[in-house]
């Protein structure tokens, strides 16, 4: 329906969609006043490159310091990826560890790898894991690889699996996921599915190690367009844990996200800086429309372009939320908690309700309240969903092989 | 042709969205208007013997919204008196059509219809609110009223209930709008089925969990009047990317709709966050944030011959004052941007985008490819 009048908020676009004007140029850095500025952020910050490089840095080790989860000689595990944001993060982890002041990070870094770019040949993949091997082995750092498909067909035996070199690979690695879904199985499902399997490769691979720490790559943009497609697939209520800095549902193993405050454009001019040049990957070619996931990418992206604040927002927004702590009730699946039973009507029982009526013979020889009568019974007695699966979980459990 | 997924032995004539199932016709109506029932009584949503004012604008949420509670009330006897209210902005040329859509629901429906006008609300046409403070800021007034025309009509008329048309699809982009504009307050409750604005007359959605596809496939089969124009007033900027963002999502998976509402009911605040305190317009009660609300800040304006007290921040009102006594140069020109030269148009919205009624046409029921939902 018409919408006008709903929204009564007063004329705020500017404050949280402002529209870049064009930049003015500044003579001089904002933070030294002295030197020249090299580089724009957000379209009005302007930075000399020292103070670009101190400001950054102190931004990643001012997010790990205040969380004051890391003990001295705790192993954290680091999930390498390709691109400027694990490259970056190789730099920052190296440079604080070499400092010899007091703010010396502590910790042990190790690497790990996973072989999940299936849209690529084997020669291609091949080439890859020597040319991740070069750049963690130029950061000094230890290297695990391990592969998704292989994990997804013996996700118990971690051990036989990592590898610190040589890891085998195969064409037929890509058909590895498509066995564990059935063939209606839609991409949006697949990337729900695929997502859930990663988090529990690297809670597996970080207990095998001993790491009681998982750093991920993750950026600002990666952060918002996940909170956005949670909301869409219905895990609104895992927002706090799927986005947030830290995930800690696993009881030994915490999952932090030390960059999700960064955006693209900050860890690019870092590593153009600091003279390094991350790998790079063909890309595969995404239609946007192919799952809910890649349109939300492709939102964000926009957003990022048009209206960076807005990503900044939708971050924030997920900030201030939490999950619910009711039980210790855990989906199975995904590991979150459930939410209680609640006596108020939601979607998930207006659809089932639906699901029903429409797939219900009427009895035409029962009166228009008697049937309905009859068919709210049938609603209250059935059981639906599953009650060891949250709402999202049980939908993906529905294309799934062995549920 | 498939047949209908309740085994009735008919032909299925649709699809529904919500569910993937195919219905002949007489299963859809029964389905829907079931659907409804079930909202109505899970949620709880009226007292016997209550007034119900439904919130009728033309459209076909609120003609949908009319014709089943109607139905449902007799049918399931609910014993609610039901009336019509509508809104007469008092703009010229703008509501005349959907008004004569709304009297002739009340003939169809018989039911008492209530044509309120900003004059009966406020003392003021939209009109004459223009012609008072000129072109340029009657963008505020006209936001500012409509919001609150409804409840003060509701009051006025002493209803128990106000039911509005929201379906699925609204509640869905409000989620997802309130997440681009990264606010809490609204995020926590935008998906509630009932809301109080503050005058103790609750607001109702018994289509919460209606697709509007749906509403449009209803009103197609039960051949419903309706107006079927595009409103004229653009949505600000971000319902505007939350509504193609969502319209997106649905090509995807139409079960996106149901996921978003549940999402937007099952996510909790951290106690930690302020949260703006609404509190009530210490002169009309209504919910605002301030002890004055904006509508009777710019009423007071307009009363005193200040009408641009209250455009802006309080802050200038000050300056807005000191400025009045200057004599106002002139009043800028409307420049129409639907190209339309020779609009004469006087009502421009917030991104000053003239609301010229050029761009009014009938839009085929709504735009959306009934063959493509129907088999
Ligand atoms: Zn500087
Ligand atoms: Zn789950
Ligand atoms: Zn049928
Ligand atoms: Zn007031």
């Amino acid at each position: 329906m018409c919408s006008v009048g709903d929204d009564d908020f007063e004329n705020d676009l500017q404050k949280v969609m402002p529209v870049i004007k064009n930049v003015i140029l500044s003579e001089t850095c904002n933070k030294c006043r002295a030197r020249p500025p090299l580089v724009v952020l957000r379209s009005k910050d302007f930075y000399c490159k020292d103070c670009f490089l101190t400001g950054t840095t102190h931004k990643f080790r001012a997010l790990l310091g205040k969380s004051r989860l890391i003990r001295p000689n705790d192993i954290v595990l680091v999930h390498h990826q390709i691109g400027h944001p694990s490259t970056a993060l190789l730099h920052f982890l190296r440079s604080a560890l070499d400092l010899s002041t007091p703010k010396k990070l502590q910790f042990k870094p190790v690497i790990l790898f996973i072989d999940n770019q299936y849209h690529l040949t084997v020669k291609e993949r091949l080439d890859i894991l020597t040319a991740v091997e070069q750049e963690v082995n130029s950061f000094e750092f230890n290297l695990y690889f391990i592969s998704f498909a292989k994990y997804i067909a013996n996700p118990d035996s971690i051990e036989e699996l990592i590898t610190t070199h040589d890891l085998t690979i195969s064409e037929n690695d890509k058909d590895e996921l498509d066995s564990l879904v059935k063939t209606k199985c839609s991409l949006t499902n697949k990337n729900d599915i695929k997502t859930l399997f990663q988090r529990q490769l690297l809670l597996d691979v970080a207990r095998h190690l001993k790491c009681k720490f998982v750093f991920t790559p993750d950026i600002s943009i990666d952060i918002a367009s996940q909170l956005l497609s949670n909301v869409s697939l219905g895990r609104g209520s895992h927002i706090s844990v799927d986005t947030g800095f830290c995930d800690d549902r696993d009881e030994i193993v915490k999952i932090l996200k030390p960059l999700r405050l960064f955006d693209m454009k900050e860890l690019a001019l870092y590593n153009k800086f600091n003279k390094r040049e991350p790998l790079c990957v063909r890309q595969p070619e995404i239609n946007p429309y192919s799952s809910i996931q890649d349109l939300m990418k492709t939102f964000v992206n926009n957003l990022q372009s048009n209206f960076p604040a807005t990503v900044t927002t939708i971050i924030k927004t997920g900030d201030k939320l939490t999950v619910e702590q009711t039980g210790l009730q855990i989906c199975t699946l995904c590991k979150n908690v459930l939410s209680k039973a609640t006596p108020q009507l939601r979607a998930e029982d207006s659809t089932n309700f639906s699901h029903l009526i429409s797939t219900q013979i009427p009895d035409q020889s029962y009166s228009r309240e008697e049937r309905y009568l009859s068919l709210l019974d049938t609603f209250e007695k059935e059981e639906y969903g599953n009650k060891d699966l949250c709402y999202a979980c049980y939908k993906i459990s529905n294309h799934m092989m062995g549920y | 042709m498939p047949s209908c997924s309740t085994k009735c032995g008919r032909t299925a004539i649709l699809k529904r969205p919500k569910t993937g199932d195919v219905l002949c016709k007489d299963c859809f109506f029964e389905a829907f208007e079931n659907e409804i029932h079930f909202t109505i009584t899970k949620a709880k949503l009226f007292t016997p013997n209550s007034t119900v004012a439904i919130a009728a604008s033309g459209g076909k949420d609120s003609t949908v919204l009319a014709y089943i509670l109607k139905l449902l009330n007799e049918k399931y006897n609910y014993q609610l008196k039901l009336l019509l209210l509508s809104i007469d902005e008092g703009i010229t040329g703008y509501r005349d059509d959907s008004l004569e859509t709304v009297k002739k629901n009340q003939e169809d429906y018989d039911m008492s219809l209530k044509v309120l006008s900003y004059k009966d609300l406020y003392g003021w046409t939209m009109d004459e609110i223009v012609a008072a403070i000129g072109r340029k800021n009657n963008c505020t007034f006209c936001g500012v009223f409509r919001r609150q025309a409804l409840d003060r009509g509701a009051h006025l008329l002493k209803v128990d209930y106000l039911a509005t048309g929201h379906n699925a699809d609204d509640i869905a982009e409000t989620v997802l709008m309130n997440i681009l504009r990264g606010d809490l307050a609204r995020l926590s409750r935008c998906t509630s089925i009932i809301t109080d604005s503050g005058d103790g007359i609750p607001r109702v959605k018994p289509l919460k969990y209606c697709y509007e596809k749906e509403i449009v496939m209803y009103a197609y089969f039960r051949k419903l009047v309706y107006f079927s124009t595009e409103c004229v007033f653009a949505p600000n900027a971000y319902r505007g990317h939350a509504r193609v963002l969502l319209k997106d999502l649905e090509k995807i998976d139409p079960s996106v709709i149901m996921n978003i509402i549940q999402s937007g009911e099952s996510i909790k605040v951290n106690q930690t966050v302020n949260m703006p305190t609404l509190t009530n317009c210490t002169r009309c009660g209504y919910v605002s944030s301030q002890e004055i609300c904006k509508a009777c800040v710019l009423l007071e304006g307009l009363n005193k011959g200040l009408p641009k007290l209250g455009i802006g921040k309080s802050s200038k009102v000050k300056r807005l004052l000191e400025e009045h006594s200057l004599k106002e140069k002139s009043i800028s020109k409307n420049n129409c941007s639907n190209s339309n030269k020779t609009c004469e148009n006087t009502i421009i919205d917030k991104d000053f985008q003239c609301l010229c009624l050029g761009k009014k046409e009938s839009v085929q029921i709504d735009q959306l490819p009934l063959d493509k939902l129907t088999i």
